[in-house]
């Protein structure tokens, strides 16, 4: 079981070194921050003052050092526009995001996953058709035509608060994070709904359920305890992943709602050009990403012993 | 030049203020002189200015902004910023929605006889937020901050007309010597060259006074909240793309009082900010909106009838770069052959669906003494004329012209048109070219550049010269050592003759005198030679409520006048 973990951290290392270089050649293809571009002219004496306190006159390998010399010591260096932290910003938005993420999973496991073992559990009634036609739509929808389609018809009612909210107009979190988190969950659930509905499909089948209907068992004591044990495997790895994907930033979702977490920093920092931020945000949700899978990889290690054995 | 976040095309100088007096605000304001006959009618008239009356004080007006670069002076470029420090702070001379200067700090000013000297004379006793007291001294203070060669400002070339700034900025000198502090209430300013509109530069924010306790340009606690002399002080800090608040400064005296008792900045995403601006106008949450371009005409339908309407052409000329160096624009009847080929108003009315109005001078109506309806004779649709005067300048059907604009800012369509125009009236093949902005800049910059290029002028200081001096004189050309043009003069128009009329006008200190001079030098470089080609006005527009809000008028710098707002 060690060999195996230190195996997957072996490799979540790799990932990250390969995604930090990916990162900086990118965000260097993105050109030269400083430069006149659009309505905006920088005095070249002044843009190459800014360049040199960014380190942009050197060459580009040294640049990459310095770069992830950096990020090693956890410095993610000051943005470029108003040369705040980057760090600081990040800590700033990363609750926001966290919540978010918390409140769509948990959106996602209570309607995938009943609407899954209702499907299963009544195959080819009329719920079942609808479950499947339902997260057929909503699998097909994308999340940006969702978000766009509930800040028209539904901020600004009911228990969700407008968009834009004016300056010094607090709003309780759990509303606040309702419409982003739903339009999230959506897609998600879908997912989750029709994942459930074929593991468990298949579970049912298995020779211990009819074991366990034999030994005179309830309904109810065989889907929800003998069965749901076994067909939710696949699930919380989806869920596991998608957990890691969300606390990434939800870049179309946070935009759209105007929601301050990691997906919304990183679609201003995208629009500004600021480099510092987008490589401190593609790192963090690199980083994220990986994490939960690696977690999610050694739970179902310890779920499936079958996994240990190579 | 200033950028816009929003906009396509440039923002100008900030301005704001004026006397409350009545009195001087009582003045016919700009707007395009009635009845030229040159000025095509298409496009969506101007809303009359609201005249400015005593008010009372109280309200909160609200509205959304995109994240500023800075709200500090020391780099404050874009419309966003420079609605919150023209709050913040007040300079010398403050400049009036119609152009017009009136006093800020400095009660009166002068210069010696060829405008290379200036004195102001200050406000004696007029107080910064923290209670210092503003003097010369606070100028001095706050134009070395900017200009100093570490304050990372990206705007202090504002200040490269006063001397010794290259020294100091280079790190050459321990002080500006160009600006004096003559004595506790008069600060005298020694300029490189002659410019007897001096006066209007310092207008811009980055020309603020500074307290002593001013912090240093890379401390965000201090930026983030900074000590003005303004109508209006920061009310805690600013929260980065959250909001920014305001609130009356009660002991201010370097003018009228403002009567708002706060205003509310709150920060937009930039990709659909100006949406959002109008969703929330008629959501109640702003008093004040942007639109996007396709709603202009639906926002006009429904709220101009209520008197919740403001429209108003601005500072700002879309162009065509022609490069008068290159074949085959290099003589002006090749020019106004292409001009005279372009139906502006079928583009106005057909892709611009009325937001836009055809341009017929560089100088756009904004000013009033300088504009000349109609200078640009050949920006009237004639294919006839177009076709006699390409024969003649050897622009034959076949004959190949470049026309390049710059990708995803709403250029594609009218460009598209442009060439079908030129392709249809005039026989030409026109290399048709979308690149991104940078690569946009390069090529006209490059030695050798040919054709049309699309661009957008807005002045930095409300001033005729500041279209016709960067945009033509020779002076603006900047060739360095490999041939490119690193100044605005893309088209490397060179004339003598303008040369000598811009250079006098700079130094003729009577206004009148200053803007013939002005007109006749657009005469010579619109009228008989067409350096550039003006194509559109700019043109904004604005939800607001009159009926709940007197004295709102639009600024220079297309903001509202805080300073003069009050609550019905």
């Amino acid at each position: 079981m060690g060999k195996f973990i230190l195996r997957r951290i072996g490799q979540a290392v790799l990932v990250v070194l390969a995604t930090t270089l990916l990162v900086f050649l990118g965000t260097f293809a993105l050109g030269d921050p400083f430069a006149s571009t659009g309505d905006r002219q920088v005095p070249p004496a002044i843009a190459e003052q800014n360049r040199a306190i960014f380190g942009l006159d050197k060459p580009l390998y040294q640049q990459y050092f310095t770069y992830l010399g950096n990020l090693a010591t956890g410095n993610l260096g000051v943005e470029y526009d108003q040369r705040r932290p980057v760090a600081d910003m990040l800590i700033d938005v990363l609750p926001n995001t966290v919540r978010l993420a918390l409140v769509a999973i948990l959106i996602d496991v209570i309607i995938g996953v009943i609407a899954g073992i209702i499907a299963a559990v009544k195959r080819y009634s009329f719920s079942d058709v609808l479950v499947t036609v339902v997260s057929t739509v909503a699998i097909g929808v994308p999340t940006f035509v969702l978000g766009v389609v509930f800040l028209a018809y539904l901020a600004g009612w009911g228990p969700f608060p407008a968009v834009p909210r004016p300056f010094g107009s607090e709003v309780p979190w759990y509303q606040e994070v309702l419409l982003p988190a739903f339009t999230l969950a959506i897609v998600d659930a879908a997912f989750v709904a029709r994942l459930m509905r074929g593991s468990m499909l298949e579970v049912l089948r298995a020779d211990y359920i009819r074991t366990a209907r034999a030994k005179g068992l309830s309904e109810r004591v065989v889907i929800g305890k003998h069965a749901l044990r076994n067909s939710i495997i696949p699930v919380v790895t989806y869920l596991g992943v998608s957990l890691g994907v969300l606390l990434g930033g939800a870049l179309i979702t946070e935009s759209i709602f105007q929601y301050n977490g990691v997906g919304y920093l990183l679609f201003r920092a995208i629009a500004g050009n600021n480099v510092p931020i987008i490589a401190a945000v593609v790192v963090f949700a690199v980083l994220a990403f990986v994490v939960l899978s690696l977690i999610v990889d050694i739970l179902y290690a310890f779920l499936d012993p079958r996994i240990r054995l190579d | 030049m200033r950028r816009s976040r929003t906009g396509f095309a440039v923002v100008a100088l900030g301005a704001a203020a004026a006397m409350v007096l009545t009195g001087c605000a009582q003045r016919s304001n700009q707007g395009a002189p009635e009845g030229g006959s040159a000025q095509p009618s298409v496009g969506y008239p101007e809303t009359p200015p609201v005249e400015v009356v005593p008010g009372k004080p109280g309200g909160v007006f609200r509205l959304g902004i995109t994240e500023p670069t800075a709200i500090d002076p020391y780099n404050v470029q874009e419309s966003e910023g420079t609605s919150v420090a023209n709050a913040l702070f007040t300079g010398l001379v403050q400049v009036e929605p119609d152009g017009t200067v009136v006093p800020g700090v400095a009660t009166d000013w002068s210069a010696n006889d060829d405008c290379s000297q200036w004195t102001f004379n200050l406000k004696p006793n007029t107080h910064f937020h923290n209670g210092e007291v503003v003097d010369a001294t606070s100028f001095k203070r706050g134009w070395e901050r900017v200009a100093a060669p570490n304050s990372g400002s990206e705007v202090s070339y504002h200040l490269d007309v006063i001397q010794g700034y290259e020294e100091f900025q280079a790190g050459q000198a321990p002080e500006m010597t160009g600006v004096q502090v003559a004595s506790a209430n008069q600060l005298v300013v020694n300029l490189v060259q002659p410019d007897c509109e001096f006066p209007l530069r310092t207008n811009h924010p980055a020309l603020s006074p500074a307290p002593a306790a001013v912090g240093p340009t890379s401390d965000p606690n201090y930026t983030d909240a900074p000590i003005g002399n303004g109508p209006f002080k920061m009310d805690g800090k600013w929260e980065h793309d959250k909001g920014i608040r305001l609130v009356r400064f009660e002991e201010y005296d370097a003018g009228p009082k403002a009567y708002l008792d706060a205003i509310e900045f709150t920060i937009l995403n930039p990709q659909n900010g100006v949406q959002l601006e109008t969703d929330g106008f008629k959501a109640g949450t702003f008093d004040w909106a942007r639109m996007p371009t396709p709603l202009i005409g639906p926002n006009r339908a429904e709220f101009e009838p209520q008197g919740k309407w403001l429209s108003k052409k601005t500072n700002g000329i879309n162009y065509f770069v022609a490069m008068n160096a290159e074949p085959p624009l290099n003589s002006p009847e090749a020019r106004k052959a292409v001009s005279m080929a372009i139906d502006r108003a079928a583009i106005a009315e057909g892709v611009f669906k009325g937001a836009q109005a055809p341009a017929d001078s560089i100088v756009p109506s904004l000013f009033p003494d300088a504009y000349q309806p109609g200078v640009c004779d050949a920006c009237v649709y004639d294919p006839v004329k177009a076709k006699e005067l390409a024969e003649k300048a050897g622009l034959t059907p076949g004959t190949e012209i470049n026309l390049s604009f710059n990708t995803g800012a709403g250029h594609e369509e009218w460009t598209a048109a442009v060439r079908q125009q030129l392709e249809q009236n005039l026989g030409l093949k026109v290399n048709y070219q979308g690149v991104p902005f940078t690569d946009h800049l390069n090529n006209m910059e490059a030695k050798g550049a040919s054709g049309l290029y699309r661009l957008a002028w807005g002045a930095d200081y409300p001033t005729p010269g500041n279209y016709l001096i960067p945009l033509m004189a020779t002076s603006s050309i900047k060739l360095d050592a490999e041939g490119k043009v690193t100044g605005n003069n893309y088209s490397r128009y060179s004339n003598p003759e303008f040369d000598a009329l811009v250079a006098r006008a700079s130094a003729t200190k009577d206004e009148a005198a200053r803007n013939e001079l002005w007109k006749e030098a657009e005469r010579i470089a619109i009228g008989r030679d067409l350096a550039v080609i003006p194509l559109f006005q700019r043109q904004q527009f604005r939800l607001v409520d009159h009926s709940k809000w007197g004295n709102v008028n639009m600024d220079f710098n297309e903001d509202p006048t805080f300073d003069q707002i009050f609550l019905k």
